[in-house]
């Protein structure tokens, strides 16, 4: 088999010694380089470590230093929280809701899944949130505010009462969940079809118990038309903004006939870039009457669809900065 | 010409241009400056049908008389722009934003077995990150001998696999828990996509840190802003899981983890962390709100499955289907697809009379393990209503099951892993709808 130039080193001489030989053999290595088999890569440091490994499991393992109780973590919720998921957990705008649903996993009801019905383990809240919320903002929270959180949270959901209790190190994964008894391994293959291939039912007792909305035809054809209007595929767009421009615009914007600002010219584009590009597209697509003269509709090109006038402006934008 | 006058005639110029750009008034239209890209704009804007007119013998089609664009007028190139139609496409209510959200891989429009990688599925849980390959870093670490920090460089000088395997996300299809629903292919079976995946095998990296005997698990884990994170039993990530960076043959797409991103043929797609930056070996699971709140099954006792990693068998009819009616009698191919996360495809039988009778249909493409398969038939269709099912069975005899047995076996809020046999309901005038059968 074929052997790597370290591996071969390796049999002869200690990895010690092996290091040593590298580094002083060739200026590039450097001292943490890896000493696997490969030797790829550089060694983690702990502190390398210590910046990225958040996480945080059931026994508390990965937990920072610091603390925080509910009482804190109620202002910090309503600060960086409640607008997604409400003032009081419920959840907003089709934001998850945090708080409720016990007693509604089983039975004909829907189930309504919360850190207070269904969660398992305290930890993952904690986690959870120092790893990806304010969902606008991940890793933007400090520890403490992250267990004033996981307090507060547990005490919307009924797991804690008291405002007070300390969440630390220590504390947190003392506090259990109802439903973590709740979840069991996975049992499959929990199904056992067989392969019939004649009389395999009674023909008559087949009844159609449910069936999606058959709007599919409207919308087809709704996508149709607009995908007929945008045939170009965005890749291609800058070499459209390109033709569009060179046929259709240029007339004016080339020389600045009719008062156009001229292309190329930043000055002339500055002021009107700033203003910002859905200005820019309405007055290319619609038209409008400007300081410096009319800008026609499509300039004129009535035939050109609203994307190709919108390449030819990113164009001309890209051109004139 | 005063300058008004001169803006007068050129506005007539283009008004006119605009109007009618065929014919003589091309001509004129020519020797005024423009140049003929503007004829073609027109042409194309004018519709599709006079053109396939035009193309018919005994007539010379347009594209016959001119000279087309030059080499490298698309560098990198993109599908014809009139296959603009097949895109990924997203259910909006199904999450509140885009941001932390999915979309659908249009499987009606797709042949073989590999997913193009710009139409495959998405899903973010915190939108769609920048990552430049030059910052980009893996680490690897906990109960191991030897951590390490990899730059995309030193991670693409181990040696390479290349394997052929679905990526589907265990919510596939999962809107259909409860009765029919979605109206389309792309809605119903569209969280899935299959390619060519090429990185090391993260046994190769595993052995390089050198894992401690008491390493039992891996958790995996994201760059982006969720820092999607998933336990992994050291099992499966000393068997076949793959450190991935590129997919069907160039590096991968931002959308699917570009420039690191792991595959764990089979399983549950959430399981397959983008934008890979950290492995950390373990003794036990990390229990994650992706393997908790997310991704665990609830029964109707009120308990719920934990770490159910595989995907099952499944199959689904891709032709016809909602999106691809039947157009007239006659002989048509019947096709679609058959997958399983525990194996090879074995068999697929389809029946067009809801599951009394069922025909084996053939394999029309390789058969991989842990990857799509093609399968086709021909029925011949003479208008009659039908209601079109495809069966699969894998290599280790598992039969798809059907919605009864799943629901027996599960209740109806499992969510995840939804693998039963769907119906297609052809109507007389030829439309398919998506129905559930008793
Ligand atoms: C801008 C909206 C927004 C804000 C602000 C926000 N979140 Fe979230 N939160 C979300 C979204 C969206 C999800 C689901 C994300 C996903 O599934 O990918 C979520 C999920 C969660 C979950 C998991 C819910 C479950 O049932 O699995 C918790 C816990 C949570 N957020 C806590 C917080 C906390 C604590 C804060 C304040 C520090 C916060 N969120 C701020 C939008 C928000
Ligand atoms: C007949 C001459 C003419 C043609 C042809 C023309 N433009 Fe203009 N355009 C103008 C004039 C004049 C202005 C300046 C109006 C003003 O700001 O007073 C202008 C302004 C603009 C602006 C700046 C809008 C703003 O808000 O400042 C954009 C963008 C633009 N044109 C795009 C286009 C595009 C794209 C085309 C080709 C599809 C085009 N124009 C063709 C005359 C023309």
């Amino acid at each position: 088999m074929f052997k790597s130039p370290n591996q071969v080193q390796t049999m002869l001489v200690p990895a010690g010694l092996l290091m040593a030989a590298l580094v002083l053999g060739a200026g590039y290595v450097q001292a943490e380089q890896g000493t696997g088999y490969y030797g790829y890569g550089q060694t983690a440091t702990p502190e390398q470590i210590a910046g990225w490994d958040i996480d945080v499991r059931p026994d508390g393992l990965g937990l920072p230093e610091g603390s925080g109780t509910a009482e804190d973590g109620e202002w910090v919720y309503e600060e960086k929280c409640a607008s997604c998921h409400g003032s009081f957990g419920e959840g907003v705008d089709g934001y998850p809701s945090l708080v409720g649903g016990e007693g509604t996993l089983s039975g004909d009801g829907r189930p309504h899944k919360t850190i207070g019905s269904y969660w398992n383990y305290t930890s993952t809240v904690f986690d959870y949130i120092n790893r990806a919320m304010p969902y606008t903002a991940p890793r933007s929270l400090e520890p403490d505010e992250v267990y004033s959180l996981t307090a507060y949270l547990l005490f919307m959901n009924y797991i804690i009462d008291d405002e007070t209790f300390e969440l630390n190190q220590d504390t947190l994964a003392t506090v259990r969940l109802p439903n973590e008894p709740n979840f069991i391994p996975d049992e499959r293959p929990d199904t056992a079809n067989t392969r019939c291939m004649t009389d395999c039912r009674d023909p008559a007792a087949i009844e159609i118990k449910s069936q999606a909305t058959p709007s599919l035809a409207d919308e087809l054809a709704a996508e149709a038309a607009e995908t007929a209007e945008t045939v170009e595929p965005p890749a291609q767009l800058a070499v459209v903004g390109k033709s569009v421009y060179d046929q259709s615009c240029m007339l004016c914007h080339g020389s600045g006939l009719a008062g156009a600002p001229k292309v190329g010219d930043v000055a002339q584009w500055q002021g009107r870039v700033a203003v910002g590009s859905a200005t820019l597209y309405k007055h290319a697509i619609e038209g409008y009457q400007g300081e410096a003269g009319v800008m026609p509709a499509k300039g004129g090109f009535m035939n050109l669809s609203d994307d190709e006038v919108k390449a030819a402006v990113d164009y001309m934008v890209q051109e004139s900065q | 010409m005063n300058k008004q006058a001169e803006l007068d005639s050129l506005l007539q110029q283009v008004a006119v241009s605009g109007e009618k750009l065929t014919g003589t008034d091309r001509r004129d239209f020519l020797r005024k400056g423009l140049t003929f890209l503007g004829a073609a704009t027109a042409t194309a804007a004018a519709g599709h049908m006079p053109t396939v007119k035009a193309a018919l013998p005994p007539e010379e089609p347009a594209y016959g008389k001119t000279l087309g664009k030059p080499v490298l007028f698309a560098p990198y190139g993109s599908p014809s722009k009139y296959e603009s139609h097949v895109q990924r496409r997203t259910v909006e209510w199904l999450t509140p934003d885009r941001i932390s959200s999915i979309s659908f891989t249009p499987l009606a429009d797709l042949k073989g077995i590999i997913t193009p990688s710009g139409v495959m599925f998405e899903r973010y849980h915190a939108g769609l990150p920048d990552v430049k390959p030059q910052e980009h870093h893996l680490m690897i670490h906990g109960m191991v001998e030897r951590p390490i920090i990899l730059s995309m460089d030193d991670l693409m000088r181990f040696p390479s696999v290349s394997k052929i395997h679905f990526v589907e996300c265990p919510a596939n299809g999962g809107m259909e828990w409860r009765g029919a629903q979605m109206n389309r292919l792309q809605f119903s079976h569209g969280m899935i996509g299959c390619a060519e995946w090429t990185g090391v095998l993260l046994s190769t990296l595993l052995e390089e840190v050198g894992v401690k005997p008491e390493g039992k698990w891996i958790l995996a884990e994201g760059a982006d802003g969720s820092h999607m994170s998933r336990s992994i039993p050291l099992e499966k990530a000393l068997d076949d899981t793959l450190v991935v960076y590129a997919q069907n043959g160039e590096m991968l797409r931002p959308e699917q983890g570009y420039p690191v991103r792991l595959v764990n043929p089979g399983w549950e797609g959430n399981t397959s962390i983008k934008w890979l930056r950290r492995l950390e070996v373990g003794d036990q699971p990390w229990y994650h709100r992706e393997e908790t709140s997310k991704y665990t099954d609830l029964m109707p006792d009120g308990r719920s499955r934990e770490f159910t990693f595989v995907q099952e068998c499944n199959s689904v009819v891709t032709n016809p289907c909602p999106e691809k009616p039947m157009m007239k009698p006659g002989k048509v191919w019947v096709e679609g697809l058959a997958w399983s996360g525990r194996g090879k495809i074995k068999h697929v039988d389809v029946s067009f009379d809801g599951g009394v009778t069922w025909r084996e249909a053939k394999f029309t493409s390789e058969v991989f393990p842990r990857a799509l398969t093609r399968f086709g038939l021909e029925w011949d269709w003479q208008g009659q209503p039908a209601m079109i099912q495809s069966r699969a069975i894998d290599e280790t005899g598992f039969v798809q099951p059907t919605y009864g047995q799943l629901r027996a076996a599960r209740g109806e809020n499992s969510i995840y892993h939804k693998n039963a046999i769907h119906t297609w309901k052809v109507n007389a005038d030829g439309s398919v709808v998506n129905v559930q059968i008793s």
